[in-house]
């Protein structure tokens, strides 16, 4: 059911390519130019997402989609305004966000020290690299059983789950990143005496943060996902379960609202890590805005 | 002030295996320019770090005012060739110039103006708060040579370390070492496999044939303070650049020879 939430982890290098070169190539063609296309990228984004719109709207007044399980986008929209003035579905979203950040929260304080001790160590790798391996692909639904089983289906049970599953691909990227840093920038540091510990500050971890990051930001998603599934499938309060009962108790137009509540929650999370990391990792070339010479 | 001897470095666990490094020895004086000059793969960057205490050496010794070299030495700083990779992304220019300063006992005040003193030295002052890649590539190894000047080395060892750069820019870059040595009197290490570099700034050139020994040093007399044309179009100029020519030539045949028997290495 949800085992394809289990994130790939992306080796390092493919973390250097993406976004690098994309913004800033457009700069050059005066800014006059360069806003009129801005906004005409807008408008074409925003038609496309109109025009879908419209089409289900349609579709479902016209009596193409039955109109029972597909309610009209407008009403759902309506429902979604409603229930974004009333208090519920504040606290929903917030016990959903706490297991959350719990959660992602418990996983990094693991995940970041284990990865610097086993991205340091030869030998340590080595020796937990099989576990690692076994670990890592246990579809992370699968163990909601587990779960209920010692926790039951409080707010543990959920940040258990996320635990388990986001600390593997944190310790993935942190292990990477480790053992990525610059020969050159570690001879550096040697030639002008920096004893270890300032070498792990200046040079080890800054360099190791754009892996972690990027960790942070693939797991930051699938605990989103695993803690509505944790909600949906064993009943937690939250966001999920909000869901659950609408579909019982037939609100149809509630549920698809809800739906589209918890899509928002995701694209907002993705969009505030994006503008953290941008905003921290100024300096990586992923997020250079201006192309160096 | 810096003796080089017997020294000898094997890659690898097997001491016998052919080596990089082989019965190298030389001194520096303190004060003096000397080039090293040979052609890639001859040794040279391994050599470098065996004296920098980079990397031990398999057999010989390395002295430093009498001092075996045993670590990178408090009084020695390093410019590496790939100074995009000797510069740290995250940190702005002056960060860059002045972190090690703490590590050396310098701080507050002190450290501040040793790093401006430096960055105005190598012509960025101002410079200070942007990063090192938003800099030209000339610029950025100003930093690197900001950096080292800051700590206040008694030994300057630079790994070619204007060749990455366009001719202009290191034309620059090879007066402003002439200039900052003379101001901070620095013993200066440089290798380089540029002929006419070697010569232009040099006290001393030593080439290095492979694996890397001593083949010829020749003494460079050209007045000082040099000037790129100038000194260059000297006679005296033209003869050593066309004898360490020749003496390098026979080094690129060496080295192009397959797996040299060891009857042939002395």
């Amino acid at each position: 059911m949800g085992a394809d939430t289990a994130p790939a982890v992306p080796a390092g290098a493919a973390l250097v390519s993406g976004r690098a070169g994309a913004p800033a190539r457009g700069g050059r063609a005066g800014p006059v130019r360069a806003r009129a296309r801005r906004w005409r990228e807008l408008g074409v984004r925003v038609g496309g997402v109109l025009a879908v719109l419209a089409a289900f709207e349609l579709c479902s007044r016209l009596g193409v989609l039955p109109r029972q399980w597909f309610p009209p986008v407008s009403e759902i929209y309506v429902e979604l305004f409603r229930l974004a003035f009333g208090r519920p579905l504040w606290v929903e979203i917030g016990r959903t966000l706490s297991g959350w950040a719990i959660g992602l929260g418990l996983a990094t304080l693991l995940a970041v020290p284990a990865g610097v001790l086993l991205g340091s160590s030869r030998i340590a790798y080595h020796l937990s690299r099989t576990v690692i391996e076994f670990f890592r692909p246990v579809p992370s639904v699968a163990l909601i059983p587990l779960a209920v089983l010692v926790y039951g289906t409080g707010l543990d049970m959920k940040v258990f789950l996320i635990v388990f599953v986001t600390f593997w691909p944190v310790l993935m990227q942190t292990i990477y990143g480790v053992q990525d840093v610059d020969p050159v920038a570690k001879d550096t540091a040697r030639c002008y005496g920096l004893p270890p510990t300032a070498v792990f500050r200046l040079i080890t971890l800054p360099s190791a943060a754009p892996y972690i990051a990027t960790g942070l930001r693939l797991s930051s998603s699938v605990a989103l996902v695993l803690a509505v599934t944790a909600e949906l499938v064993a009943g937690s309060p939250g966001l999920g379960q909000a869901i659950v009962v609408a579909q019982s108790n037939a609100l149809i137009t509630r549920m698809y609202a809800l739906i589209i509540v918890t899509g928002l929650v995701g694209w907002g999370l993705n969009s505030a890590f994006q503008a953290v990391e941008g905003r921290l990792l100024r300096w990586h070339p992923s997020q250079r805005q201006e192309v160096a010479r | 002030m810096l003796d080089v001897l017997g020294l000898r470095k094997v890659h690898g666990p097997d001491p016998d295996g052919p080596p990089a490094v082989a019965d190298l020895d030389f001194s520096v004086a303190a004060g003096e320019f000397v080039a090293i000059l040979g052609s890639s793969g001859c040794g040279k960057t391994t050599m470098l770090r065996c004296l920098s205490g980079l990397v031990p050496p398999t057999a010989g010794e390395v002295l430093l005012h009498g001092a075996p070299v045993t670590g990178p030495p408090k009084d020695m700083a390093f410019v590496f060739q790939d100074y995009s990779r000797s510069l740290l992304p995250w940190m702005t220019v002056r960060r860059n110039v002045a972190f090690p300063l703490r590590y050396q006992g310098v701080t507050g005040p002190a450290a501040r103006t040793a790093t401006e003193e430096a960055l105005a030295a190598v012509g960025l002052a101002g410079r200070g708060d942007r990063f090192p890649w938003q800099l030209s590539g000339g610029m950025q190894q100003r930093v690197a040579i900001a950096r080292a000047l800051a700590y206040r080395p008694k030994l300057l060892l630079m790994d070619e370390p204007f060749a990455s750069v366009d001719a202009q820019t290191r034309a620059g870059l090879e007066d402003l070492l002439l200039e900052v040595r003379e101001r901070y009197d620095i013993t200066v290490v440089f290798v380089t496999h540029d002929i006419d570099e070697a010569v232009y700034l040099a006290d001393r050139v030593l080439v290095l044939r492979p694996p890397a020994h001593v083949s010829l040093a020749v003494d460079v007399d050209l007045p000082r303070p040099r000037h790129q044309v100038d000194t260059k179009r000297l006679p005296e100029f033209g003869r050593l650049r066309a004898e360490l020519f020749a003496a390098l030539d026979g080094g690129g045949r060496d080295a192009a020879a397959p797996a040299p028997s060891p009857a042939d290495a002395g």
